[in-house]
């Protein structure tokens, strides 16, 4: 039996959180799994994947968001939270979870049952740090280490190091440096470096650090609400 | 970056000494940011229990030589009015960075530009502030910094005019130090307790908001509009393009202006003469430029384009007052318009036998 891919993809604000659970929930549906990704991001209902629901819906995952008609009529109601979303990993299947940002966007996970097992033996949620180095309180191994360490306990980083349409190969292997030695140094493993599908390319299966490359589609530039 | 992000290190960068603060989004993160950012930088930050005790916080602060600021939107732009008039009457510096919501009220925390008429000539008083309002995110960092150096230039209450849109989206953006362009900081002073003996060596420092006598008040209110206006031809700013072929010319202020812009040059491509004109200071507003913007062609018509109800189309309308070119609107309250809405909203509207090809 294949283990069940349970991740949860956490981190600084803008740092890419969305774009990266996105294009994993896809990556493993395309590979003919069954995914269900799930939009945490509730601190503003209003900026998440809601715009991306369809879309995704037609690519093969079951999203758990909320539907645009859903919210009209809720107002400004604190965080409205879906109570499919307390159940969120009870599914026969892969389960992705995009959280909001920062130290509070962790705390919502204290609402969905079963992210902290105390069973050792069934499969557990891996949270995943996505950093981009070009962020500026990410910007340097000290910063990194620090706001992991003011974050608390994750399962591994993943380098998006990125500058939008300025990208280059290079910056993007500088951030591969710089998120290695932050990794080493707190004694996690970097689960892969993730850039856009050209850069990913470029860069090949590894990036010079030695980590695996994620090729990234753009999906959240249609998240306009 | 994100464009609160971007407000955080102009404010830091501009020599803010202290920011008091209330959560309200759009723009939570200028307010985030600022509190990560300043204890790394020798930087303060208060979360006062409201918006009115922000802002009578943030005059306290400058009385004593401090550069505060504050962000805030919507609801909390109406609270935050009773400082900024209290600022105008007893001319104290500040800067407020408003990230526009819908409204009235609650209404929705995304986005609109319904805030016009609030940040320009909210108070009980004459609206004696600078507001800049911003369309994109390297402008929201240049006039951060110089709403910082306008305020305690000539000490009234400046603002950054900026929306949801602009506060959320994701754009890239050059930070530089001002000192690196040879921009040179304002320097703030305490606006009490001066060194010397009052009435000896200097002056009383006597700033007042309450007045006995209604001639009292006049003379310093008209005192205050004086200056007022000898500030106005310093600080105006605009952004325009017609000529004697124009037959559209698009107003628009903040993002919406950068639509307009968009939709400018794409018709002008397509053969249509469609002008812009953008009030970047949107008080005091360009209103000699925006006259003789409209003066070049005596056919000229205008589209004012904005996401509120006819706020822009107000001050437009005064400052035009005695022309007789027609006026075409496009308002959307409380929801973003298109480069592709504002070409529809000409084409549509540009008679038959005027468009080009026949």
């Amino acid at each position: 039996m294949v283990a069940r891919v349970l991740e949860a993809y956490v981190g600084e604000y803008a740092s890419g959180k969305s774009e990266n659970a996105i294009n994993r929930g896809c990556q493993l549906a395309r590979s003919g799994r069954r995914v269900r990704l799930v939009d945490l991001d509730l601190v503003e209902p209003f900026y998440t994947l809601r715009p991306l629901k369809r879309r995704l819906e037609r690519e093969g995952l079951e999203v758990l968001a909320w539907e645009t008609s859903e919210l009209v009529g809720l107002g400004e109601t604190a965080i409205p939270l879906k109570k499919e979303m307390t159940n969120a990993l009870a599914f026969a299947g892969d389960v992705i979870i995009d959280l909001g940002y920062g130290v509070d966007g962790r705390k919502l996970l204290n609402l969905v049952r079963g992210c902290y097992p105390t069973d050792q033996e069934g499969p557990r949620l891996r949270l995943l740090m996505v950093v981009n180095a070009t962020r500026p309180l990410t910007s340097s191994v000290s910063l990194i280490v620090a706001y992991i360490q003011e974050f608390g306990a994750v399962d591994g980083l993943i380098n998006n190091t990125h500058l939008g349409a300025e990208t280059t190969v290079e910056l993007i292997q500088e951030g591969a440096e710089l998120v290695t030695e932050a990794a080493y140094r707190v004694g996690l493993p970097v689960v892969a470096t993730s850039a856009l599908r050209p850069y990913a390319r470029r860069i090949g299966a590894y990036d010079r650090m030695g980590n695996p490359v994620r090729p990234l589609d753009r999906y959240m530039e249609d998240a306009f609400w | 970056m994100t464009g609160n992000e971007v407000v955080a290190w102009a404010a830091l960068v501009a020599g803010a000494d202290f920011m008091y603060g209330y959560p309200i989004t759009p723009q939570n993160e200028i307010m985030h940011y600022w509190a990560r950012l300043a204890p790394h930088f020798g930087r303060g930050f208060l979360q006062t229990e409201d918006e009115m005790a922000a802002g009578f916080a943030m005059l306290g602060g400058a009385l004593v030589g401090k550069k505060t600021f504050c962000a805030t939107a919507g609801p909390g732009n109406i609270l935050m009015q009773e400082p900024i008039a209290m600022a105008e009457m007893m001319r104290i510096p500040g800067v407020w960075v408003i990230q526009q919501r819908g409204g009235p009220s609650t209404a929705t925390v995304i986005y609109s530009q319904q805030e016009l008429r609030l940040t320009t000539a909210g108070g009980n008083g004459e609206g004696l502030r600078i507001v800049y309002s911003t369309a994109f995110h390297q402008e929201l960092f240049e006039y951060t910094i110089k709403a910082f150096n306008r305020a305690w230039e000539y000490r009234f209450p400046t603002f950054v005019l900026g929306d949801g849109y602009q506060a959320k989206m994701r754009e890239a953006v050059t930070l530089f130090r001002p000192e690196a362009r040879g921009w040179t900081l304002t320097p703030a002073e305490p606006l009490v307790r001066r060194p010397g003996i009052p009435a000896l060596d200097r002056d009383p420092v006597h700033l007042r908001n309450t007045f006995n006598i209604e001639e009292e008040l006049y003379d310093r209110l008209m005192a205050q509009l004086a200056a007022y206006d000898r500030l106005t031809p310093e600080v105006v700013e605009w952004e325009v393009e017609v000529g004697p072929e124009t037959e559209v010319l698009l107003v628009a202020h903040g993002i919406v202006a950068r639509a307009a812009k968009q939709a400018c040059a794409m018709l002008n491509r397509q053969g249509y003469k469609v002008g812009y004109f953008r009030p970047i200071t949107v008080r005091p507003f360009p209103g000699a430029a925006l006259r003789e913007a409209v003066a070049a062609n005596p056919n000229l018509r205008l589209l004012v384009v904005e996401s509120a109800y006819g706020q822009l189309l107000a001050l437009v309308k005064a400052e035009l007052y005695g022309f007789t070119n027609a006026i075409d609107t496009l308002l959307k309250p409380g929801v973003g318009i298109t480069a592709e809405e504002i070409m529809a909203a000409v084409t549509a509207r540009t008679p038959k036998e005027v468009r080009p090809g026949g």
